[in-house]
């Protein structure tokens, strides 16, 4: 039986996709994906999950959104200045980013790093 | 054993999402936690209808998109929340979303208001948003991890919102005279509720103390409305708004403002902060109709066999 892994880097981070294991139950699960997925990098929680329950539609089964003009919910479109309020700034490097990541086609577990990055960025600037 | 952490150790360690559903946090901590993100969950629902009526009013294609966007957020954003307070495992979405349709629900007192015309849009869409935003930036850092993970998307969305309503502000504030007047109309009645957004003076906030002790709240109302007025006045007399002489509000030398509370109507305040304030209670009574007249919708979705019979004749949200 295959499980998918999802590692937690530290408290309060996002779990992110890391990979799968072979264990006939979640026990086993567990403790291979604290040998495979646990011990190189810094890890505070792992989450398995059954592969077969995991449902998925993919681009050639469905047509996504994303690839019409979707420029009107987008903040850079407006040109009214973002920099009298820092938040709204951070909101903006983060879409910035995003738009960045979708045209370079980097793959979702960057997107999430990324807007974990503006996250911080945010709460560094807050006291300003 | 999973022993039920006491309140000392939650102010000990309360800190940025310090805390999540595997934690076994104390009954107050989850109570008060959850009266926090269900009332901020109700406002992103009532805010949504609110502006609903704009998608078709909106006078060009280009708002007409970017409204039905942002109104799609919002929706989005109350569903967000409702998630990230069920895990505190005392109330379920249904519970709230029943509270809420019943008039037991709360939510921010600017929501209580109807809102008819399109010159009015930027006091939601900019004023009440960018007032919003100040407050949701701040708590990213809450320390219950799932209501901070909800900001996360929330703030990365909310940018184009306020940067739209001040986009549609700055279009009336330069376009005919007439528009102009009438955007100082606006201006004039929502301000003091602006004001209100904050609600009262942190020594009159009932639940506060608590909350900022736990890491929940990580900033105070008056240091929100401060920082709300320091980047917002000037953006109103930018657009060449007039600032109403009451409330009075006095710049001090250390560029503080103070807002002189007796100005404001607080006793309309605490009405509306009970859900008493008749207007309120007509946007509170038209969401509940707009919900049961969709109501086969959902229960379709819940037992597809039962077909479209189940419900009698299909409504329509309006």
């Amino acid at each position: 039986m295959i499980w998918e892994v999802f590692r937690q880097e530290a408290r309060g981070k996002y779990h992110t996709h890391c990979g799968n294991v072979h264990a006939p139950d979640k026990e086993m699960a567990l403790m291979f994906a604290q040998i495979q997925h646990g011990r190189r990098r810094p890890t505070h929680s792992l989450w398995v999950v059954p592969g077969e329950e995991i449902g998925e539609v993919d681009a050639e089964e469905t047509t996504f959104g994303g690839t019409t003009d979707k420029s009107y919910r987008w903040a850079m479109t407006f040109n009214t200045d973002e920099d009298f309020a820092e938040e709204i700034a951070a909101s903006q490097r983060e879409q910035e980013q995003a738009e960045r990541a979708d045209r370079a086609g980097e793959s979702d577990e960057d997107e999430a790093d990324e807007t974990a990055t503006g996250a911080e960025a945010t709460e560094e600037g807050e006291s300003a | 054993m999973r022993v039920t952490m006491d309140i000392g150790t939650v102010e000990e360690r309360a800190g940025p999402r310090q805390f999540g559903p595997k934690d076994d946090m104390p009954e107050e901590y989850r109570k008060a936690a959850t009266r926090m993100i269900q009332f901020h969950a109700n406002s992103e629902i009532m805010g949504a209808y609110l502006e609903r009526p704009f998608i078709r009013q909106a006078p060009s294609l280009d708002r007409k998109l970017a409204f039905s966007a942002k109104v799609q957020d919002e929706i989005g954003h109350g569903q967000l929340l409702y998630r990230a307070a069920e895990n505190l495992g005392i109330k379920t979405r249904k519970q709230m979303l029943d509270e809420l349709a019943n008039g037991e629900g709360k939510f921010l007192n600017c929501f209580h208001y109807p809102m008819d015309h399109w010159w009015e849009t930027p006091m939601i869409g900019f004023f009440v948003d960018g007032a919003a935003m100040r407050r949701q930036a701040t708590l990213k850092n809450t320390s219950w991890e799932p209501y901070a993970h909800a900001m996360d998307k929330i703030c990365f969305e909310e940018g184009f919102h306020i940067k739209h309503g001040e986009s549609i502000l700055r279009e009336l504030a330069t376009g005919s005279r007439k528009e102009q007047e009438l955007v100082q109309e606006a201006f004039d009645e929502w301000w003091p509720r602006i004001l209100q957004f904050f609600g009262p003076t942190d020594d009159q906030s009932t639940h506060h103390d608590f909350a900022s002790a736990v890491g929940l709240k990580t900033m105070g109302n008056d240091e929100l409305r401060q920082a709300f007025l320091n980047a917002y006045l000037p953006k109103a007399r930018k657009y060449g708004l007039e600032i109403p002489e009451y409330p009075r509000i006095h710049e001090h030398n250390d560029g503080r403002y103070e807002v002189v509370e007796d100005d404001l109507d607080w006793n309309e305040f605490w009405q509306v902060a009970k859900n008493d304030f008749e207007p309120g209670v007509a946007q509170i009574d038209s969401r509940k109709a707009a919900r049961e007249a969709v109501a086969w919708v959902r229960e379709s979705m819940e037992t597809p066999s039962a077909g479209s019979s189940a419900g009698g004749v299909p409504g329509a949200a309006d």
